[in-house]
């Protein structure tokens, strides 16, 4: 894409991708939409975010993510994350039932003096947790927690789900696998970029009681 | 905040819109800016199945103000790259320093990713929100219904200063710091409080604010810009610079923080620093306003290849837009005069500039211009006869830009008097701009040959009337104010009709008031000055604060 008429296609491409969004998700509010409007709609966010994840690990690659960083507060960032978060709202066509996608106050962990503000690019940070909860949704039985605690240099996100059991490794190494060959997850790559383009960010994924945790670490900007 | 289960496929697919509890849509009102024609009926789209009825679009920023001016919109969504000369950024800063955006309208920009990282950085002419475009319904719904819900808090408070009642609105702020449940709405008060304060000219008022905010959280950076800006405004520039470094440390791209330290670096008449600091903020952030004062400063260095592709650079970027300044045609013209290129002066007003026409100030300054270059040219009598239209244009107006141009010219074609007694004028009547003016004047003198008269025409005894102001604002800011007073009116006794004097005088009253409560003679006082102030500069922006806060006062 260092040829500027590539660049142009492919934004073209994604705007057009974006327009069709937005229409089919205006379609989806009537109650009459065929089954196939309602997949269609399914299908173009998917290749939309496949798409945004492509690019951005593409930029990430070439000349390195410029994080654009503006103070977030980090309870409403992840209210809103759990919100809107598209894999959350299909979650249900991969099982046939409801996952429950929990934005955990109780676990939630404000720095006293950062008062939960954090510093950092809230796009990328959410289409790296959005890439992560899609992850989490997919292999959870019931159930997905997300928070983050926050330290004085650090912001960490966290997201639970209840996947794997203890000591069930063979489930994580499969997911890891199913991770980097996966046609929607870019996944962890992408996690990774985002948290490097952060400072010293890290990214982890491990199997812990009653679940699969996923924790992405910030450093915090100042 | 509770716990927020997301809803299942089916509630999201299942039609017709969700029912918020706090935020009615409904009654909402908003207006959708985009160039591209899909996107912004996309946006429209979004907006209606949110609930609201009363969607308005426009496709370029000039539409987009006569609807703002005629329409109070709840919400306004902006994108940032709205054609190839004004950006949204620009357009929300025209908004701004107009006072054409209410207190009360949400401003919401849209940006596609690549422009991101260069808007998000902006300080200085902040919007509401911004949004990646394009977002989601259900992104979008989150993030109104925030802005909205901060809004409806705040309602008495933006209603106020609105109205421009700004004492009003800082009694409001107060008692919603009582009520405000968490830190970000606290926040969000001081923010408007030190707002109206500034409006009012309060800044002894306005610091404990900012220490206030502090101490909620220190590292806000409107709350350490702000600090820095009062301290600048107070006079002590060494921790206004402290604070401003601060903030480029921590953000290279402050732009509005390397603007304050080029002012201080003016103070200690390192002009030199202020024009590399001003240039770096153009280079950051462009706009037609940073490269006007870049070509300025480059002007006065002597810098003239500097001067002149900064003022080439601002008509180029607000050619055509609302932020059009007919005036940069005249300084680059007289750039290109002091360049000894009067060919290509002549081409900048006669062909160039021909849309703003010749009369006016406008064109006042515009003949005395072209007088040098026809003069330089050779030609001393269309030279001549450009010179009589223009004082004759001039009449007895006061303009201080004018009378600079027309000064320039009349010691250039020869005429002494003339040119010392306009000078001389410019700076008694420049008032607030008297620092930049008196620079103006006495480069004129140099450039002409007459570095040995600089003194004489640009003091005419403002060395002493600054001298006074000075000594009474100090004096005013540490509530000495009987003090205060006294050397104000030493200073009215030298030239009674001083700006800077007078405006000195009415807000030491209006503050005396203030803090030493109602006082007949003082009230009659500042009465008395207000109207001065009326006659000399009408519909002064400042002068209409003063007349705001003392009614607040004297009703109270």
């Amino acid at each position: 894409m260092q040829n500027p008429l590539s660049a142009l296609v492919i934004h073209d491409i994604k705007n057009a991708l974006s327009l069709l969004e937005i229409d089919l998700e205006q379609l989806n509010h009537r109650k009459d939409t065929p089954l196939e409007g309602r997949r269609a709609y399914r299908r173009c966010i998917e290749l939309k975010t496949r798409l945004v994840s492509f690019l951005t690990l593409y930029k990430h690659d070439q000349s390195g993510l410029q994080p654009a960083m503006v103070e977030v507060d980090l309870a409403e960032f992840i209210e809103d994350l759990v919100r809107n978060s598209q894999s959350a709202m299909m979650a249900e066509s991969h099982h046939g039932h409801q996952i429950v996608v929990h934005a955990d106050n109780e676990r939630m962990k404000p720095d006293s003096a950062a008062g939960g503000f954090g510093m950092f690019d809230e796009n990328l940070v959410e289409l790296a947790l959005e890439s992560a909860l899609n992850n989490a949704v997919r292999y959870a039985h019931r159930r997905v927690d997300v928070w983050f605690e926050q330290e004085a240099d650090e912001i960490v996100f966290r997201v639970l789900d209840d996947g794997a059991g203890v000591g069930e490794l063979g489930e994580l190494m499969q997911r890891k696998i199913a991770e980097k060959s996966s046609s929607t997850g870019l996944g962890l790559a992408l996690c990774k970029a985002v948290a490097g383009a952060h400072g010293s960010g890290s990214v982890r994924l491990e199997s812990v009681s009653g679940g699969t945790l996923f924790t992405m670490r910030l450093r915090a900007a100042g | 905040m509770a716990n927020l289960p997301v809803q299942g496929i089916n509630a999201l697919f299942s039609g017709g819109f969700i029912e918020n509890e706090y935020v009615h849509f409904n009654k909402l009102s908003a207006l959708v800016i985009d160039d591209i024609s899909a996107m912004r009926h996309a946006v429209r789209s979004q907006l209606q199945s949110l609930g609201m009825n009363k969607v308005s679009v426009a496709s370029n920023a000039n539409d987009a103000l006569e609807l703002i001016k005629a329409t109070a919109f709840d919400v306004i969504m902006c994108d940032y790259n709205l054609n190839s000369t004004s950006s949204g950024q620009h357009f929300l800063e025209y908004l701004r320093n107009e006072n054409i955006l209410n207190a009360t309208s949400v401003f919401v920009m849209l940006t596609a990713e690549a422009e991101y990282s260069f808007v998000a950085n902006a300080v200085e002419y902040i919007p509401d929100d911004y949004l990646l475009k394009p977002c989601s319904e259900s992104k979008l719904r989150s993030r109104l219904e925030r802005l909205i819900d901060r809004r409806a808090f705040l309602m008495p408070v933006l209603k106020a200063l609105d109205a421009k009642q700004y004492d009003l609105a800082v009694t409001e702020c107060n008692k919603l710091l009582d009520i405000a449940p968490d830190a970000r709405r606290r926040m969000d008060v001081l923010r408007r409080k030190s707002d109206a304060q500034l409006a009012l000219g309060d800044h002894l008022s306005v610091l404990e604010t900012y220490a206030h905010a502090a101490a909620v959280r220190g590292d806000a950076p409107w709350v350490m810009m702000g600090l820095a800006r009062t301290h600048y405004a107070l006079g002590d520039f060494a921790q206004a610079a402290e604070m401003a470094n601060m903030l480029v440390g921590k953000n290279k791209n402050y732009v509005a923080a390397y603007e304050l330290l080029a002012k201080i670096r003016l103070e200690a008449d390192d002009d030199e620093g202020a024009f590399e600091l001003l240039n770096r903020s153009s280079v950051i952030l462009p706009s037609a306003r940073r490269f006007r004062s870049v070509a300025q400063a480059a002007f006065l260095l002597g810098k003239l290849e500097d001067a002149k592709s900064n003022a080439e650079a601002a008509i180029q970027l607000s050619n055509g837009s609302m932020v059009e300044k007919p005036d940069d045609y005249l300084s680059l013209a007289q750039t290109q005069v002091d360049m000894g290129d009067h060919k290509c002066a002549i081409e900048t007003l006669e062909k160039n500039a021909r849309k703003h026409g010749d009369v006016g100030l406008f064109g006042v300054a515009k003949g005395a211009i072209l007088a040098q270059a026809y003069f330089d040219s050779g030609d001393h009598e269309k030279a001549r006869k450009l010179m009589e239209r223009s004082v004759s244009l001039l009449a007895n107006r006061t303009d201080s830009v004018a009378m600079v141009a027309l000064g320039k010219a009349a010691l250039k074609t020869g005429d002494m008097v003339l040119g010392m007694k306009l000078l001389t004028q410019a700076v008694q009547v420049s008032g607030q701009d008297e620092r930049i003016i008196a620079r103006h004047v006495k480069k004129s003198m140099i450039d002409t040959g007459h570095a040995d008269k600089v003194e004489d025409v640009i003091d005419g005894g403002r060395k002493r009337i600054l001298l006074l102001v000075d000594e009474a604002t100090k004096l005013m800011r540490s509530a000495h104010f009987t003090e205060a007073n006294q050397k104000i009116n030493e200073a009215l006794g030298i030239h009674e009709e001083n700006l800077e004097a007078l405006m000195t005088a009415a807000q030491l009253h209006l503050l005396w008031l203030k803090h030493e409560g109602m006082d007949v003679r003082v009230v009659e006082r500042a009465k008395a000055y207000l109207s001065t102030l009326d006659k000399l500069v009408p519909n002064n922006q400042k002068v209409m604060n003063f007349y705001r806060f003392f009614n607040d006062i004297v009703s109270n």
